[in-house]
């Protein structure tokens, strides 16, 4: 898959600046934009339920989105340092950024020194084929920095909310590094509909870094991805299983759900697997364990982009997504939601 | 003798961490000791080449924690008693990485072809030695619950054309890996096989001698693996094959 084959157009007022429930509205008040073998239909998230079928699953991901914005000071003044990826809580993979609308080069170098109250970041090394990204070194837990100065990840279009705006009603496990935003308009509401229409719910694993990587090189499948720590559990690799031997549809809520879940895939079926996962979704590699994905709309050249063309191939992703620009629906993690069925 | 150490190991407290890495002059063993430099691991390191292990060090050496290099031959028993003692004077191991690796013969040569005295050297070096090391260090590693890395190929399953002698042997390692990660479970010691994948190395030069091998990664593109592997506990990735370059890393279940 081409590079060129990602990129497209979208107007910048299609951004969703403001989380709904700050207009005023409620969080599943947003619309649905469906796309099904033969066409699209264009809903309300309420409608959500109308689309599935008793017996299908829906797999939510039970991640936190932590306070991962750290205000820094180092050789260049006053800087931002965006957590990717834990690796240890003294090590992560890290973002040094000018600030949220900036992302960079930055000139940095390995042993820079931050600094942000009494503690210390050293960086390590630049992250393999992801120049962006660096290894970082604290003199005490990432985790207990971020709790006294951090804040929400966010960028240029949209400012930093309070951190609940960034929870959704299936986050238990904090770790990731923004928040995984597609289950956001399911609330208790939306939850009870879709019990009430015999929607299952399953639940992984899988703590997000900074935002879906902008592809740089010439072909999608070359494209160096960093790993994200994810956990498939048994009740759900059965549940998965159990539903497909009976004929249902296993709906992902969110890439990262598809990214697990696809990581924890084996030809007999899908496996209880844990590790770190940077597995690439294309459509060199297609999808085996999800037949569907609800999710939100994703910008021009990145590796989601990537991921739902493995569900619909570039056309069908063309074709989404020419519908959804003409028909004005909201773009990032505040905007409007798409329900992919293959 | 240890030489170019700028700090013997008694002047300055205990390190926290201590690792031994054999085959740290280049390639993937010097990427590996900076990265753990970096972190603070005071290091142990060895290659043959005595000028070209000085200048390794001193490109690893930051300001940070002591190395102790000794050149040498891992096939050596007085050699790795050396390298023993270095650890043994922080009173500690908690990695060791046998890297130290012979190809053979360059061009590699068909089996059928292959010399016994080089069979000889290649399972010394590639097998022998690292097993070696890990019975003479266990003692050390008991103490600090550390995690041996056997570095491994895919050349040990491939069947690969050429690749007989070399791959035999580190198939060989691989079980010895298994075998002593079952062996060694009681002990808080972690074993695991490492298959860092195709890199722009010389060693992979030297299989290829004459090729191209531009299209290759950069030994550096294994620190993300690295850095997964040695936050996990040693017992809990005990036993795994791992390939540093996969897109999946596992813990056993």
């Amino acid at each position: 898959m081409r590079r060129a084959d990602l990129v497209f157009d979208r107007p910048e007022d299609l951004f969703a600046r403001t989380p709904p429930e700050k207009r005023g509205r409620g969080r599943d008040d947003v619309r649905l934009l469906v796309t099904l073998p033969d066409g699209h239909r264009h809903a309300r998230f309420e409608d959500l339920p109308r689309f599935l079928r008793p017996g299908d699953l829906l797999v939510v991901n039970e991640s936190a989105a932590i306070p991962a914005s750290l205000p820094v000071e180092g050789r260049m003044g006053d800087i931002l340092l965006n957590l990717c990826t834990r690796f240890r809580s003294d090590l992560w993979v890290a973002e040094p950024r000018w600030s949220p609308g900036k992302p960079g080069p930055m000139p940095v170098r390995p042993g820079d020194e931050l600094h942000v109250g009494a503690a210390r970041i050293r960086l390590l090394s630049e992250y393999p084929g992801l120049p962006r990204l660096w290894f970082a070194l604290a003199d005490r837990p990432f985790e207990s920095i971020a709790a006294e100065v951090g804040g929400p990840i966010h960028y240029g279009y949209t400012d930093a909310w309070p951190m609940e705006v960034y929870q959704t009603e299936f986050s238990r496990v904090p770790g990731s590094a923004e928040m995984p935003s597609a289950a956001r308009p399911i609330t208790p509401r939306i939850k009870g509909l879709l019990e009430e229409a015999g929607v299952g719910f399953a639940s992984i694993l899988l703590h997000t870094g900074v935002s879906s990587l902008e592809i740089e090189g010439e072909t999608v499948e070359g494209e160096a991805m960093y790993p994200e720590p994810f956990s498939v559990p048994r009740e759900t690799a059965e549940a998965v299983n159990r539903t497909h031997a009976r004929g249902g549809r296993v709906i992902a809520v969110g890439t990262t759900v598809v990214r697990a879940v696809e990581s924890a895939w084996a030809p007999e079926g899908v496996l209880p697997r844990s590790g770190f996962s940077r597995l690439q979704v294309n459509p060199d590699r297609g999808v085996h364990a999800v037949d569907g994905l609800l999710t939100g709309f994703h910008d021009p050249v990145t590796s989601h982009l990537a991921l739902l063309s493995a569900f619909l191939g570039i056309d069908g992703v063309r074709s989404a997504y020419t519908e959804a620009i003409r028909e004005g629906y909201l773009w990032h993690e505040f905007g409007d939601s798409h329900l992919v069925i293959q | 003798m240890p030489t170019s150490n700028e700090r013997t190991p008694h002047s300055s407290p205990d390190p926290e961490k201590v690792a031994l890495i054999t085959g740290a002059s280049r390639g993937l063993g010097k990427v590996l000791a900076t990265f753990l430099a970096g972190q603070g691991y005071a290091l142990v390191v060895t290659a043959r080449g005595k000028a070209e292990l000085a200048k390794a060090v001193d490109e690893i050496r930051g300001d940070g924690p002591p190395i102790v290099s000794i050149p040498g031959d891992v096939s050596d028993p007085g050699h790795r008693a050396r390298l023993l003692r270095a650890s043994e004077d922080w009173g500690r191991l908690d990695f060791l990485v046998n890297n130290a690796s012979d190809l053979g013969e360059s061009p590699l040569p068909p089996l059928v072809r292959a010399r016994r005295e080089d069979l000889l050297r290649v399972y010394e070096v590639n097998t022998l030695a690292p097993l070696a090391l890990v019975q003479e260090a266990l003692p050390l590693l008991i103490r600090s619950h550390g995690l041996v890395v056997n570095i491994t190929s895919d050349a040990a399953l491939g069947g690969y054309p050429g690749w007989g002698v070399y791959g035999a042997s580190k198939a060989a390692l691989d079980l010895v890996s298994k075998t002593l990660a079952a062996e060694l479970k009681e002990t808080g010691v972690g074993v695991v096989s490492v298959d860092p994948g195709d890199m722009r190395t010389k060693m992979h030069q030297d299989a290829y001698p004459g090729q191209d091998i531009s299209d290759r990664p950069l030994p550096q593109v294994t620190l993300p693996f690295w850095a997964w592997l040695l936050s996990q506990p040693p017992i809990a990735v005990s036993g795994g094959r791992y390939q540093a370059q996969a897109a999946v890393w596992e813990v056993p279940a």
